[in-house]
């Protein structure tokens, strides 16, 4: 064995125990969902070993694909209003002096070290029918029956917008801290406004930023089912209550295998989207040679 | 007599406490290649910024063939400005880069596209118009900025260190080619520069800038042979400082014979003064009214010309001799050689101390 060839087996090494745990963890589980999908339901649990593919089909039955299509909805939803406050959020960060960035990103991320389900919880106290915004706007002044906030969709696109926000500040935060500051003003020297500076050359060149986070929020949200469990309060279902209720309740595992891989696809197929994205805003080294 | 196209009133710009211009007055002529020189923080770049709308001066006025540019945001004022970093957008094509600024102008689409494949002509790079800028090389990159700049055909184009980034070759290149393309469209350069070779080079008119302020405002000539201050003459290449008391009729060295000047300022009779001599005037074969004899200590092959280190009684550091390549070959000098080095009297500056 010669010098350069135990340098270059040494990355290896390193990464070998992160790459066993995320093989035995995630790799072999998700195989074995793939695998089991295609089974058939026992009689009673159970599992038959028997080939089929009406578990895949039945996904796609109008009563599944409904859960599909409103879990991506909420999710998109979600996503949406997360990456519009969240870039803004990381903009006016990042226009900050320098010294008190860190510690607004801080203040940002500081929710993160509380408890999900307490976050969630204090929704619940905020939207509740005798909540905090209820008391609030008949102190103010409004009068008469409020409608409910809790147990709505809307009460869930808000825990869920606020449990994955700092997703997105960060994700933003790193593009636009990093832009250099004589390119927007080139492009003011060159004659565009304020605004089309930002049109055409800050945010084309922070996107792949927010691609990262509308990914990761709709990622997350379209499998979470504890806040449409907890602020949903069971009014509707989204596609992680679903897999959830055939595995734990309706003893169905191989019809939620299959739900579950239709839902890995759908994640997969955005992240290789997100990747595309950041390839071609940063220069597009991989994109276009023309 | 006409305006001039560019005119500075007075500008000062104050950072906090700090003063980073302290009152610059100076006009700039149509089809000028003028040059600001300084050290770092000497305030060039913050006196360019505020030319190109990026600061706003704390005092004074901006006037722009006679009206006041001053309050006019950079995106509404016929300058431009090529950054250090270039500041090409990386997302962009090459020939995206160069129409941007065209399509802020409004320009018709055929117009526009005509005009940045002339503009890519005339800087070679027709071929790249497609690349992006992390495709290109340093120099490659540097022209798409100069393009990018030129091509909105602005009436002062303003260069931060244009050349900085360029390795020492391709600089003396651009040098001329820069030289070249402000003759060939006839815009007025304003070039920051740190670089004296570069702004003697290159430039018209060269302004030594030094803590805020011009200390001299000159063609590259006056600047290198008739500095006004001894700041000046220290900065600009290399000069040999005798230190002298003055008398009648010359300047007494430490010892040896009264040293004569042409032009000298008026100084009272015993004071304190320096005699500043370049090494090209100061020649082992130079006749003239002043001679100086010491011992050469280092002699530094340059190629073009040889460098004489010579320790004299007249000042604690050698004098510093330049020899062409021809002089030095038929004289041969040797270290520890003892020689007699003579000078003019035109050739001879004096400061005060």
């Amino acid at each position: 064995m010669t010098g350069p060839m135990t340098t270059d087996r040494r990355p290896m090494l390193l990464m070998s125990p992160a790459l066993l745990w995320l093989f035995g963890l995630m790799v072999v589980p998700c195989l074995l969902i793939l695998v089991l999908a295609f089974f058939r339901r026992g009689m009673y649990g159970g599992i038959e070993y028997t080939f089929t593919l009406e578990n895949i089909a039945l996904v796609f039955d109008p009563l599944y694909a409904q859960i599909f299509l409103k879990s991506a909805w909420i999710a998109g939803l979600a996503a949406g209003i997360a990456s519009i406050l969240g870039y803004a959020a990381a903009y006016a960060i990042a226009a900050m002096p320098r010294h008190r960035q860190s510690a607004l990103l801080f203040f940002a991320v500081l929710p993160f070290w509380s408890n999900y389900l307490v976050r969630t919880y204090a929704w619940i106290v905020l939207l509740n029918r005798e909540g905090l915004i209820v008391n609030l706007a008949r102190w103010i002044g409004f009068e008469g029956e409020l409608p409910s906030m809790l147990y709505t969709e809307q009460a869930v696109v808000i825990g869920l917008v606020y449990n994955y926000l700092p997703f997105v500040i960060l994700s933003c935060y790193a593009p636009l801290s990093r832009l250099n500051p004589e390119i927007s003003e080139a492009s003011r020297d060159l004659g565009a406004s304020g605004w089309t500076t930002f049109r055409r050359v800050v945010l084309p060149m922070t996107v792949p930023g927010i691609a990262t986070g509308f990914v990761f929020v709709f990622v997350l949200s379209i499998g979470n089912f504890v806040t449409p469990a907890l602020l949903g309060g069971g009014q509707f279902q989204m596609i992680g209550n679903l897999v959830y209720a055939q595995f734990l309740t309706a003893n169905d595992w191989p019809f939620g295998a299959a739900l579950s891989m239709v839902l890995i696809m759908v994640m997969l197929g955005l992240l290789m989207a997100q990747a595309t994205v950041a390839d071609r805003a940063s220069g597009g080294k991989a994109g276009d040679n023309g | 007599m006409t305006t001039p196209l560019l005119s500075l009133r007075d500008i000062k710009k104050n950072f906090g406490s700090a003063q980073a211009v302290a009152g610059v007055t100076m006009d700039i002529q149509r089809n000028e290649f003028f040059a600001l020189l300084g050290a770092s923080g000497s305030g060039k770049t913050t006196l360019l910024r505020m030319l190109a709308g990026f600061e706003a001066p704390s005092a004074g006025d901006i006037l722009l063939e006679g009206a006041s540019i001053a309050a006019m945001p950079p995106n509404k004022r016929p300058v431009n400005l090529m950054f250090q970093s270039y500041a090409l957008f990386p997302h962009m094509t090459v020939a995206q880069n160069i129409a941007y600024g065209l399509e802020m102008d409004r320009l018709p689409k055929a117009e526009i596209k005509s005009r940045v494949s002339e503009i890519l002509e005339v800087i070679q790079l027709g071929h790249l118009a497609g690349r992006k800028p992390d495709q290109l090389s340093g120099g490659q990159r540097q022209r798409v900025a100069l393009a990018r700049a030129l091509v909105k055909r602005p009436k002062v184009l303003l260069l931060d260190e244009p050349l900085g980034a360029l390795d020492k070759k391709l600089r003396s290149e651009m040098q001329l080619e820069l030289k070249r393309l402000q003759h060939e469209f006839g815009i007025t350069f304003i070039v920051v520069t740190h670089d004296q070779e570069e702004a003697l080079v290159m430039a018209d008119r060269v302004a030594i800038m030094k803590d805020g302020a011009l200390l001299q405002v000159g063609t590259p000539r006056e600047i290198y042979e008739y500095p006004e201050t001894r700041f000046a003459a220290d900065f600009i290449g290399v000069m040999n400082f005798l230190p002298v008391s003055v008398a009648s009729g010359g300047y007494q060295g430490k010892e040896g014979p009264l040293i004569r000047a042409t032009e000298a300022p008026e100084l009272a009779g015993g004071s304190a003064a320096v005699a500043a001599i370049r090494p090209e005037r100061l020649g082992v074969e130079t006749q003239g009214e002043n001679s100086l004899a010491g011992e050469i200590t280092d002699i530094a092959y340059h190629g073009l010309d040889l460098l004489l280190h010579v320790k004299t009684p007249l000042a604690e550091t050698p004098v510093i001799s330049r020899l062409t390549a021809d002089v030095a070959e038929r004289l041969a000098p040797q270290v520890g050689q003892t020689i007699t080095l003579g000078w003019s009297a035109r050739d001879t500056r004096i400061f005060p101390a």
